[in-house]
């Protein structure tokens, strides 16, 4: 199942417990222009589940936007996967707060999470915790974390092919949101790519 | 598993070997901590006014401060500041005596510390400087002759006030500020000894420096400050060792290293920390509380740390480096191993200002037992930071399922021509690698030995050559009895 919230449109809750074997996927969205501060919990309290957790945050101008994302996994035999993305620029700030934790006993379980973000101007903050709170031996857990730009070799290359700077930029943005915004119906597709 | 778990039970049983302690004559000042005992220290020391001053100031902010609470260590106990013999030293006629004391001698000869130059030059140990430090005073420094040679200070903090004053003046607190923490802050008011170590322009230091640090007498607290200099296009490799006595209770150590890397320079530092970690029960074992940090001042500087931290009940301690100087680098190489009921909460902080700065860190945790280890870091990018790169990588592996491990980086990147990159794994030894070890021969325990080596070892090939080794034993030896 798939649940779309829209930062600042949707409502979304504080805190969610699975203790049915499902599978889901959440998909946040931060539109540009939009300040939020969003604590989610959520813990899984049954073998089986399947969770995936998806963030895409615009933050082009003079923005605030934090995530403070938990997942806790109470029992073992269940995996999560946390994938957020942001682009960021003007003054905007962006901080990703994200903690995984394995309870004691919780075996068997397998956790990711990533978060990635692209600084576009001076005066951008981009600031990222992600944390892993273990106390169980037979885990896969892993974290990964970048902060980066727009990679200049593939812009060269797009331009000298003809393609104008601008459009290069933003085939290079579309490619960076693309794990994520390749979940949503088209059109809230074609909305963020023409905020880009 | 049954008789996997008869040779760990048994291996269990191991000792500390470092964990005796010397009889000796030592003389000490009263328990507690106000401005009087700091007068008294300094006195002791026949400091000159200045220091005292400095000393005085750092109570004095001391007193304001709290201890930080934020680090992962639920075993850290209240530490009653109070119930600390803050100086302790071997009694001896003159300050600095020629001869050292034969029951020190014997101490750091079963330690396998040379305070003697004579088998060194005999062959029967490499070439290493060695300042060695008992309790609150340095007990002898060797090599300082052919140091002295080449420029190279290498002596004890104390005689450098003495000799070098202008140099410590200067560098004294450049790097840790007074009030930077509450422990630097109390090791700046009642630090005893420690290593000072100055490398003069252009001059590659010939052999490795070390200092080896013991804690001997019960009830005190060890407080050393090292400061570490390294002129324009010099290059030194530096190396620290620990040890203390087995007892019931815990004993602090609150040090602060100090490090200013010029233009040019190269910095090695690395430690193998193997204080006493307390009994399988979790009793006793020294609180290791340190701040270290180094400074890449100039263009092109180089600061790497390595550390093995295998010891201490709790450890605290997140060597760091200020990337100031444009295209210097640091790195940072770490294997914490925890056992029993051991709680380490280490890590580093990187941060970039000049441009083109790189850093790189990997950190490689061993939890089992009951223990905790958690990797905690902070890189930071600042607008300057133009072109700068840091690469991270926290490996975790769990020994047991009554262990803990947990990772806590924080990345600020504030510049949009700066990368970043980190990652982090959790895992365990599996059952397939064990049984492909068992199956060609190998001892479980050996077994464990080799793959936790072969995990540890981009780390422990950082490390000089009888560091290494010392290193590799270290680890086999802790985890004995880990698994069951």
């Amino acid at each position: 199942m798939d649940r779309v919230y829209r930062i600042g449109i949707d409502e979304v809750p504080k805190r969610l417990n699975l203790n049915d074997c499902e599978q889901l996927r959440l998909i946040f969205i931060v539109m540009p222009g939009v300040s939020a501060d969003i604590p989610f919990e959520i813990n899984i309290e049954k073998e089986g589940v399947e969770l995936e957790i998806l963030g895409l945050y615009l933050s082009p101008h003079s923005e605030r936007v934090k995530f403070n994302i938990t997942v806790r996994h109470m029992v073992g035999g269940s995996h999560s996967r946390q994938l957020f993305k942001g682009i960021v620029g003007g003054s905007a700030r962006a901080e990703f707060d994200g903690l995984v934790y394995v309870a004691k006993g919780a075996q068997k379980t397998e956790a990711f999470q990533e978060n990635h973000s692209l600084l576009l101007d001076n005066g951008a903050t981009v600031e990222t915790h992600p944390q892993l709170e273990i106390y169980a031996d037979d885990v896969k857990c892993s974290h990964g974390a970048t902060s980066g730009y727009l990679n200049p070799d593939e812009l060269f290359y797009m331009r000298s092919r003809g393609i104008p700077e601008a459009e290069a930029r933003k085939l290079q943005m579309i490619s960076f949101v693309s794990p994520v915004i390749s979940h949503l119906n088209e059109t809230m597709q074609n909305q963020i790519i023409s905020r880009l | 598993m049954a008789d996997e778990k008869d040779i760990l039970a048994a291996a269990v049983e191991r000792d500390y070997s470092e964990g005796f302690v010397t009889e000796i004559e030592q003389e000490f000042v009263p328990k507690g901590l106000n401005e009087e005992i700091i007068r008294l220290i300094s006195a002791k020391k026949q400091e000159p006014a200045w220091l005292l001053d400095f000393r005085l100031d750092a109570f004095r902010k001391w007193q304001q401060m709290t201890p930080p609470k934020w680090g992962h260590l639920s075993r850290l106990p209240e530490i009653d500041f109070q119930d600390i013999i803050y100086y302790a030293a071997p009694k001896s006629d003159s300050d600095r005596p020629k001869e050292i004391d034969p029951a020190l001698q014997e101490t750091f000869d079963k330690l396998g510390i040379p305070t003697g130059e004579r088998e060194v030059l005999a062959g029967v140990k490499s070439k290493v400087a060695v300042d060695a430090v008992f309790d609150s005073v340095s007990v002898s420094t060797t090599f300082r002759r052919t140091l002295a040679e080449k420029g190279i200070i290498f002596c004890s903090f104390s005689e450098a006030v003495r000799e070098h004053p202008d140099l410590v003046r200067r560098y004294l607190a450049s790097v840790v500020p007074v009030g930077d923490n509450f422990y630097a802050a109390l090791n700046s008011a009642v630090f005893s000894d420690g290593s000072f170590c100055y490398i003069p322009k252009g001059v590659k230091c010939p052999m490795d420096l070390s200092s080896y640090f013991r804690i001997n007498a019960s009830g005190t607290g060890q407080f050393e400050r090292t400061l570490i200099i390294a002129d324009e296009g010099s290059s030194l490799s530096y190396m620290e060792g620990c040890t203390a006595p087995m007892r019931d209770e815990n004993q602090l150590h609150a040090a602060v290293v100090e490090i200013i890397v010029e233009k040019d320079a190269d910095v090695r530092y690395s430690t193998v920390q193997n204080w006493y970690p307390g009994d399988a029960q979790g009793r006793g074992g020294i609180l290791n509380l340190v701040t270290k940090r180094g400074l890449c001042r100039g263009e092109n500087s180089h600061l790497s740390w390595t550390q093995v931290e295998t010891g201490s009940a709790i450890t605290w301690k997140y060597p760091s480096s200020i990337l100031l100087g444009d295209n210097s680098s640091s790195e940072f190489y770490s294997v914490a191993l925890t056992n029993h009921y051991q709680q380490a909460d280490t890590g580093t902080k990187m941060i970039h200002i000049g441009k083109n700065t790189r850093s790189r860190i990997l950190s490689k945790g061993i939890s089992a037992g009951f223990s905790e280890n958690s990797y905690r870091g902070l890189v930071r990018m600042n607008p300057g930071a133009d072109g700068a790169r840091n690469f991270s990588q926290c490996d975790s592996l769990l020994i047991g399922d009554n262990c803990g491990a947990h990772t806590f980086p924080v990345i600020q990147n504030l510049n949009p021509r700066a990368s970043v990159e980190h990652e982090a794994t959790t895992s365990r030894i599996s059952e397939d690698q064990l049984f492909y070890c068992n199956q060609r021969g190998l001892a479980t325990e050996d077994a464990i030995g080799l793959i936790v080596n072969g995990y540890a070892r981009e780390v422990l090939s950082r490390l000089p050559m009888e560091f290494a080794v010392e290193a590799q034993k270290l680890l086999s030896v802790n985890l004995e009895g880990s698994i069951g």
